[in-house]
């Protein structure tokens, strides 16, 4: 599995169950970056609730996050959201279609939750630029220490990743990947994907002045160069999909990384220990005794 | 770089070999006790002079022998980053498995990687040849250990960039 | 002058390292030390030895033991700062051990009785060497001591022939020989060519420094003992004369030599961390290496594990390698030698000489050709 999902997959399965069928759910469930749901029946067991809490929903919605909720949640988007969330969704368990194909759709939707709120600032930047327009640095704070930049330039829009590593295995490792996510675009067959480019400690132009910023050895800085081929109409909900789960999956591998080492050198370690072995002379004739107490000696 | 690397473990075979000839010395300086005097250093004479063998600035293993003990340090080649984090968890991972290790030093010396300690109760059990080996295989493969996991990262790496680079295109 | 020894008898007494080892007068009987604090006695069978008696009264590591040949009684030291006398209780059927006032505080490292079996010596960590007698009157050994100017610890010691003088090694770097004349035990003789004159405990009648040659681990006055050897650990045996004051150095290519014996006035056999015997002659007037008596080509019976396929299974699990071909060394020994003793009473004509190793091994070896 070298991609991550973006649809959270216990949502997923919660929904499929509980819409074949409903009973009393409380369940809690937890998400990238933060995001955390409650799917609950608080009403009676087909009305099920979802909610979403999320750190940076501010923010979001000053870029337009309820319109795209409002747009794609429709009348399920409940005006005011259940204390200490969000969003709130609110799913008929009666009124959801019979037809297979609808369902899972629907599933999907409620599933896509963080996703979709966080594409508001892609999708603005994205819109802006089509129309020519350039648009403010738009900051998420989507984590508690790293925060993602979108802007919408003349020809491009630029997303801007700052991940902190807080381990110094991490930071060596972090580097190595994303070195070679800059050096990747050399390959013919991926030129055309987005530009890449990295800084360590020092924020690209970009954000030059903004506020925040930490100034350490530990922060990177990930530039995404997205062109209006990389926001086309058929690309760019997946696009948005893609990029937002940068940082996750960036993060995801090098842990992955770091656990192949472990059972690597495990392994290694037991190999070492059986050359140590080979330093022990054998027992000589050691008597051994059968469970039924007799002794003998294995020649 | 292949071609020092034999004339480098052979002198450091021969050497420990020669390093590795202990006997049972109870301590003269402290009654009914019997230490590693390489560790204790309490009598000048039954040390001798330590050993420096080096590959280049990079690589090099420090022998100190004495009359029942003998203490083996590597420096293990770290060329960059990553190589120096393989190195530091495998020697930390190593260091933590002590006790299974027996002549393994749970502390390196100062200015090298991982450390060995081997004591006449070692060579009285094991096979002194068979030692010799061991640390020779060691340092082998602790190099190839690290060179192999530093190009796995790299490919990983490298696989995981394009597959996710690749996304954007189709 | 094709001179030889063959591995007689090979005996795998113990799996554990055999620390010493010294035989009774007609070798029907041999002390072992299994690195441990007791002593185990065993008894030549017709299948091999077999164990007969345990020594226990050490409280830590036995380093030395010595078996006299006509008073039958048996010297052990150990680290715990002690020696025993064992003497043979014929009504019990067991030995009996008498403590020996050595007044060290270190441990001790090695004893020898003298020839004529009246005292012996025990070199020890303390920087000294106790020279022990029986005191009638008070029915207990007691010891006087060489001290000066011995630095660091002694590891070997060798009576002279004829009873009054004593060679001792140390970890100084230095092989010194004393007057071990005690008034109360002997009767007065020539030590020439080492001492003229009237000899006094304890006189320091020569010295030498065995420079960067390291510690001596052992020393050897030759049969008629006109001639000191020792080895040290810089891979080597010297030779001193006393008359020409010469001292001959050896040096031997292999790992260092911890225990020597002459075979016979120009012959001295030597083995340590080598695990084979070497032979150092005196060809036309100089000593020099001639070779390793230990001719092996093939690989030496270990006390092994047939070809069963449990076994091989048992290696590839714990060593990741089939056979055990490559662990065996090529000699009768597969570790360090830690001692050899002479099988002759005729110190001059050694026909055999026995050597035990850290691999728990005695071997018996005949000379041939000298």
């Amino acid at each position: 599995m070298i991609l991550l999902e973006y649809a959270n997959r216990i949502i997923i399965e919660t929904l499929r169950e509980r819409f074949s069928n409903p009973i009393t759910t409380s369940l809690n469930i937890a998400d990238f970056d933060g995001v955390g749901y409650r799917l609950s029946t608080p009403e009676s067991k087909t009305l099920l609730v979802v909610s979403m809490r999320m750190p940076c929903f501010g923010e979001l919605l000053q870029y337009g996050a309820m319109d795209v909720l409002r747009r794609e949640y429709g009348s399920m988007l409940e005006a005011t959201p259940e204390p200490g969330f969000e969003v709130t969704l609110k799913v008929d368990i009666e009124k959801v279609p019979q037809d297979y194909s609808d369902r899972e759709a629907l599933i999907r939707k409620i599933a896509l939750l963080k996703r979709n709120a966080l594409a508001a600032p892609f999708e603005q930047a994205f819109d802006a630029q089509i129309d020519g327009r350039e648009t403010p640095l738009m900051a998420i704070h989507y984590r508690d220490t790293e925060v993602f930049y979108v802007k919408a330039g003349t020809d491009r829009v630029t997303v801007i990743f700052s991940t902190e590593f807080k381990e110094e295995q991490d930071r060596i490792l972090g580097k190595v990947f994303l070195q070679e996510f800059v050096d990747a675009r050399r390959l013919p067959q991926i030129q055309n994907a987005p530009q890449v480019l990295y800084t360590n400690r020092d924020p690209p132009l970009e954000l030059r002045g903004q506020p925040g910023l930490k100034d350490s050895e530990n922060i990177g800085y990930v530039t995404f160069v997205l062109f209006p081929r990389h926001f086309s109409k058929e690309k760019r909900e997946d696009t948005i999909s893609k990029i937002q789960l940068f940082r996750d999956y960036l993060h995801y591998h090098i842990k992955c990384s770091k656990s192949y080492m472990h059972s690597r050198m495990r392994a290694r370690v037991a190999e070492f220990l059986k050359v140590l072995n080979r330093a022990k002379p054998e027992p000589v004739n050691v008597e051994k005794k059968t469970i039924a107490g007799k002794t003998f000696k294995r020649s | 770089m292949a071609n020092t690397l034999r004339p480098y473990l052979t002198a450091v075979r021969s050497t420990l070999s020669a390093a590795m000839c202990l006997d049972n010395f109870s301590s003269q300086v402290v009654e009914r006790h019997n230490k590693p005097e390489v560790e204790a250093r309490m009598s000048k004479e039954v040390l001798l002079a330590p050993v420096v063998i080096s590959r280049n600035e990079n690589e090099r293993v420090l022998i100190e022998a004495s009359v029942n003990a003998v203490r083996v340090s590597i420096k293990i080649k770290q060329a960059d980053d990553p190589e120096r984090l393989l190195c530091h968890k495998f020697t930390r991972f190593l260091t933590q498995r002590a006790e299974s290790f027996v002549v393994l030093r749970r502390k390196p010396v100062e200015g090298y990687d991982i450390s060995f300690l081997i004591t006449n109760v070692h060579t009285e059990q094991m096979y002194k040849h068979k030692l010799v080996d061991f640390i020779l295989q060691f340092m082998e493969d602790v190099d190839k250990e690290i060179s192999e996991m530093k190009l796995s990262i790299n490919a990983r790496a490298r696989i995981v960039a394009e597959t996710y680079l690749g996304q954007f295109i189709n | 002058m094709a001179s030889a020894a063959t591995p007689a008898d090979i005996q795998q007494i113990v799996s554990v390292p055999i620390s010493a080892h010294a035989y009774n007068k007609d070798r029907t009987k041999v002390a072992i030390v299994p690195n441990s604090n007791e002593v185990h006695i065993y008894d030549k069978g017709p299948d091999g030895w077999v164990l007969s008696d345990t020594l226990k009264e050490h409280g830590q590591l036995v380093t030395s033991v010595d078996w006299a040949p006509t008073t039958n009684r048996l010297v052990t030291c150990s680290q715990d700062r002690n020696a025993y006398v064992w003497n043979w209780n014929a009504t019990k059927r067991r030995w009996d051990p008498d403590l020996v006032l050595l007044r060290i505080n270190r441990a001790a490292t090695c004893v020898r009785w003298s020839p004529a079996e009246n005292k012996f010596a025990v070199a020890s960590g303390a920087k000294t060497v106790s020279v022990c007698y029986y005191e009638e009157e008070n029915k207990w050994w007691v010891s006087k001591h060489i001290k000066k100017p011995i630095k660091s610890t002694v590891l070997a010691i060798d009576w002279h022939p004829n009873n009054l003088l004593l060679a001792a090694g140390s970890a100084d770097m230095t092989v010194r020989v004393y007057a071990a004349y005690i008034k109360e035990v002997d009767s007065k003789g020539s030590a020439a060519p080492w001492a003229e004159g009237r000899l006094t405990f304890a006189a320091l009648l020569a010295e030498y420094d065995t420079g960067a040659l390291g510690w001596a681990h052992s020393v050897a006055f030759s049969p008629s003992g006109g001639l000191l050897a020792w080895t040290s650990h810089g891979s080597s045996a010297s030779i001193a004369d006393p008359v020409s004051k010469q001292v001959e150095t050896v040096r031997y290519g292999g790992l260092p030599l911890v225990s020597s014996v002459w075979l016979n006035e120009d012959a001295i056999v030597a083995a340590g961390h080598d695990c084979y015997p070497v032979l150092v002659a005196r060809r036309s007037g100089r000593w020099e290496y001639i070779d390793k008596l230990d001719q092996q080509t093939k690989r030496a019976p270990s006390a092994a594990l047939g070809s069963l396929a449990m076994n091989r299974f048992r290696q590839m699990d714990s060593k990741a390698q089939q056979g055990k071909e490559d662990t065996d060394l090529q000699s009768v020994h597969q570790n360090t030698i830690t001692e050899i003793v002479r099988l002759s009473d005729d110190r001059a004509h050694v026909s055999a000489f026995s050597t035990a190793g850290v691999d728990g091994r005695i071997v018996r070896w005949e000379v041939k050709g000298f």
